[in-house]
């Protein structure tokens, strides 16, 4: 499923292009959540943030956040496109303090390569980002194959990976690993 | 230009940025109890110095029930301030009102600033006036950071803009105001982003988190700008977010709050140099006032 947030926005008179305030947040929220009723159980939901310059960090507290939260109860997975520079940077600082203080991860996946040199947004270490990079490449692997690219033990290889497949930025399919 | 009014305060000519406006500040009191203040000394004021005399004005009504008069202003001041709405609150008494027809024009000063805008301490109110504040600024922008002009400078203004006007909403419990302004002085282009308020301050407002532990005024303030603190929820990012942003454009950020300030140099720091600037035990002053500057 992919979600034009712009469009949401607009149907939410919304101003564009900037997204800001918790209220803002909120509105875009509820109206996302509406349009998630049609996802199915372990669904990409694409979020487009085409024409978007800048995501506050309450607005990415109300929105991104959340949706991630809901990710975990509700079974889909959340990738990000279009994000602008700025953005990428605000929803950073925010993954890193949620982080911090919830003692609980969270991270994203996203479509196009950001400034950081990463398909992904968070507080993750180099040897995840190697895992994630793998199967952006080759889509689909075991335990076994990460095992054998990253040179770690397979039991430490496995224990990264599940923590990944944990915050959804990997799916866990038929005992392999695919990206998202 | 009419002579002194008895029992004036008269101003030094302290208008010039955050440091030398401490000067007035510490006058406060004597400007309060007279009712009046005579700026004929004054020959330039900055945004942040504006805007704190607007507050120091609002004081003064809500404590009184009556206008600070304003007496001798010079008239390119009296110009200066009325095309920044300085007078549209009706907050002052000005003894010599400007004539329309000696107003300054708004075509052609507008490409550089942002006039003072009230942040109401609403929030449905607040994200109206935020947003359109942020549209009028994208339009502005141009002008506003000619010298710095790069389109992610302005997306972190955006960013800036947008956190600091909502933490006026959500832990001043006060309305504040916010004004913009690329001014010259001496060869230096400086552009001042000036966000404040005279609400409970930062020192009160963390009355409210007894787990946050700090010596001084001046360490809350850093800790706040440092760490992902928050007086209201578990964590927050505003403050954080503005100090990242700040420093990448390696500007200058002075915050203060109640009788305390920090400044944050960070258009001069370097790997071994200090960069953070604590003041203590400076004359009280409502609420938290905020400037940030880029020079050029």
């Amino acid at each position: 499923m992919i979600i034009d947030v712009a469009k949401i926005a607009k149907s939410c008179k919304i101003k564009l292009p900037d997204l800001i305030t918790r209220p803002v947040g909120r509105s875009l929220y509820a109206a996302v959540k509406g349009k998630l009723e049609y996802a199915g159980t372990g669904e990409t939901v694409v979020l487009d943030f085409e024409g978007i310059k800048v995501i506050d960090s309450s607005c990415i507290d109300e929105l991104i956040v959340r949706l991630i939260q809901d990710s975990f109860s509700r079974d889909f997975y959340i990738k990000l496109r279009n994000v602008s520079p700025i953005s990428e940077i605000n929803i950073d600082s925010v993954f890193s303090s949620y982080s911090n203080y919830r003692d609980r991860r969270i991270a994203v996946v996203r479509e196009e390569l950001g400034r950081n040199n990463k398909f992904y947004i968070g507080p993750l270490s180099e040897a995840e980002r190697d895992v994630i990079d793998y199967l952006r490449l080759n889509h689909r692997a075991s335990v076994n194959d990460l095992s054998i690219f990253s040179g770690m033990e397979k039991e430490t290889a496995s224990t990264l990976i599940n923590g990944l497949s944990s915050i959804r930025v990997i799916k866990m399919e038929d005992g392999d690993f695919i990206s998202i | 230009m009419s002579g002194s009014v008895n029992n004036s305060v008269l101003l030094p000519d302290r208008f010039r940025d955050p440091y030398t406006f401490e000067n007035v500040i510490s006058m406060q009191d004597d400007i309060l109890k007279s009712g009046c203040a005579d700026m004929s000394r004054i020959e330039f004021i900055e945004p942040y110095s504006m805007v704190s005399l607007l507050l120091m004005g609002r004081t003064y009504l809500r404590l009184k029930g009556e206008k600070l008069k304003l007496v001798n202003i010079p008239m390119h001041l009296n110009q200066y301030l009325h095309r920044m709405d300085f007078f549209t609150e009706g907050i002052f008494n000005v003894a010599e009102p400007v004539e329309h027809n000696l107003m300054l024009k708004r075509s052609v000063a507008s490409k550089r600033l942002i006039e003072i805008t009230g942040i109401p301490n609403k929030e449905r109110q607040s994200v109206n006036v935020i947003s359109s504040v942020i549209a009028l600024f994208r339009k502005r922008a141009p002008g506003i950071l000619k010298f710095w002009m790069d389109e992610s400078v302005v997306d972190y203004f955006v960013t800036v803009i947008s956190e600091l006007c909502q933490n006026i909403f959500e832990h001043s419990l006060d309305t504040g105001y916010l004004a913009i302004q690329t001014y010259k002085s001496g060869n230096e282009n400086i552009a001042r982003l000036v966000i404040s308020d005279s609400g409970i301050g930062m020192m009160k407002s963390f009355g409210s988190r007894p787990d946050v532990v700090y010596g001084s005024g001046a360490e809350l303030i850093e800790m706040a700008l440092t760490q992902p603190l928050s007086s209201k929820r578990e964590f927050g990012y505003g403050l954080c977010q503005v100090n990242t942003i700040v420093e990448r454009l390696k500007g200058t950020l002075f915050i203060r709050s109640e009788n305390s300030s920090l400044t944050a140099l960070y258009n001069k720091k370097d790997k071994s140099g200090k960069h953070l600037f604590h003041r203590n035990g400076l004359a009280h002053f409502d609420g938290t006032q905020i400037s940030i500057s880029l020079s050029a």
